[in-house]
């Protein structure tokens, strides 16, 4: 079977209808990722108990598939009387599956910042929750904007995932058009060139900031 | 000096303090009088430093007492962030916080800990900074000035809590010499307003004209105290008498 450029190019359109949905999806992961992964830091670091139980909770996070995961929310939760949207289930599950990931990324950041930036904001009478908030996490965020970055890429990349589960993303369509019309190059070839443009798009916008935030560490 | 009347801003007694097997502080016991001004000098690894991070909490003890305008510190002291805020302090390294500006290393604390409002804030840093003599530097970031700069910028965040006790841990030992004077001009003054202070330095001329009093430590021990005149002139332990003869 030969590949069609027109027939390419003629379904790209309704693929397109799911980029909304994709788009969002990884928005909204990526997004509730960084704040988990936040979140679990904090914790991991905030005594030693909490601090076992949240390396345990990050390690199970990261050394599980994160289909495996998505199937665990989208339909073992049922059983136990969570039912969620798929959408929901699945922005979810990419979340979890993230802030593991983030949560080392952010590890890295707050370990490379001085211990003096603690004691200093500490000494000055503040809560610790403002030093978190207006000390660690600025100088975190610089130092972690790169990975994150590319995590938030990864994360766009693996909504596909929700594929499995029926959420009306690209891929999914993609699929649908590929079973009606047997095509499945064109489809699949179509998919492939919109999240190339989106990663790229994406990574530049990234680089873009980093640089600005070297700029703005070296003032 | 001390005087009866008024309460000791800083009182410690036993103070003990262990890493593993290594103990830092052997049974210190240090009073200091509001308004004093204490200098602590000794060969590094004497524990001054250990010292002075204690009386903030930087560091928990491990036996004795330690009260700071009367109120007992130590690792179960609910609240210790509320005490801080009359304790300023200032380090080797200055810590200031790289992604704030001059003006905004200065407001930090009085916004969020003294819940202030911008104008008032900022109204009260400028006044600080003028003191410390950079003014113009408020817009800029701290990676942009010099150490002495930065040094001041770090006295002035600490004054502008208005704090009862001042402690500093070697604040010109980071410094490049030619700024030293600049950074204890501005230590100077703060003294001559009848702050508490208590200094980590080596600085021995800052020492025999600003402070009242000079403890030398060494092994975790205060082993000699004196005013600076009796200190320079007659020193009485040998290991000090040893110390001032290397330094002077």
């Amino acid at each position: 079977m030969k590949f069609d450029p027109d027939f390419a190019l003629s379904v790209t359109p309704l693929i397109l209808t799911g980029l909304g949905t994709t788009l969002w999806i990884a928005v909204a992961a990526s997004l509730c990722a960084a704040v988990l992964g936040f979140i679990f830091e904090i914790l991991r670091r905030s005594n030693r108990w909490l601090g076992y139980v949240m390396r345990f909770v990050i390690d199970v996070i990261r050394s599980t598939p994160v289909l495996v995961q998505l199937y665990f929310i989208y339909f073992v939760l049922p059983f136990y009387g969570l039912t969620l949207p798929a959408i929901a289930s699945g922005v979810l599950g990419l979340s979890i599956y993230y802030s593991g990931y983030l949560a080392e990324v952010f590890k890295g950041g707050i370990d490379s910042i001085d211990t003096g930036q603690f004691e200093a904001g500490k000494a000055l009478g503040l809560r610790r929750r403002d030093v978190i908030v207006s000390v660690i996490l600025p100088q975190m965020l610089r130092n972690v904007a790169a990975p994150m970055g590319n995590y938030f890429v990864s994360a766009l990349k693996a909504t596909p995932y929700l594929a499995v589960i029926a959420v009306p993303e690209m891929l999914g369509i993609a699929m649908e058009v590929g079973s009606n019309s047997f095509r499945y190059a064109e489809p699949m070839v179509a998919v492939g060139v919109i999240f190339l443009t989106l990663a790229l798009c994406i990574s530049y916008v990234v680089r873009l900031l980093e640089r600005r935030l070297q700029i703005a560490h070296q003032r | 000096m001390t005087s009866s009347s008024t309460p000791p801003a800083v009182c410690i007694s036993g103070l003990q303090k262990w890493y593993g097997r290594y103990q830092a502080l052997c049974d210190v016991d240090l009073n200091v009088a509001a308004n004093e001004r204490v200098v602590i000098c000794g060969p590094s690894g004497s524990g001054k430093s250990t010292l002075i991070r204690c009386i903030n909490q930087l560091e928990t003890h491990d036996a004795g007492t330690i009260e700071v305008n009367g109120k007992r510190v130590d690792r179960s002291t609910p609240r210790m962030h509320m005490l801080r805020r009359d304790i300023g302090m200032v380090f080797q390294h200055f810590n200031l916080f790289p992604h704030l500006t001059v003006l905004e290393n200065c407001t930090l604390a009085l916004r969020k800990a003294r819940k202030m409002k911008l104008a008032q804030a900022q109204e009260i840093a400028e006044h600080y900074l003028n003191r410390v003599r950079i003014p113009e530097q408020r817009g800029k970031y701290p990676g942009q000035l010099s150490g002495g700069q930065q040094q001041r910028v770090a006295i002035a965040r600490a004054l502008c809590m208005s704090p009862k006790v001042m402690l500093f841990d070697e604040p010109t030992s980071a410094l490049d010499p030619e700024m030293i004077k600049e950074v204890l001009d501005v230590m100077t003054d703060v003294a001559s307003e009848g702050m508490t202070m208590i200094c980590v330095t080596h600085e021995m001329n800052f020492a025999r004209t600003v402070a009242n009093r000079v403890v030398f430590m060494d092994a975790g021990r205060i082993v000699e105290q004196s005013d600076p005149q009796t200190f320079f002139s007659r020193p009485s332990h040998p290991r000090a008498q040893q110390f001032l003869s290397q330094i002077l």
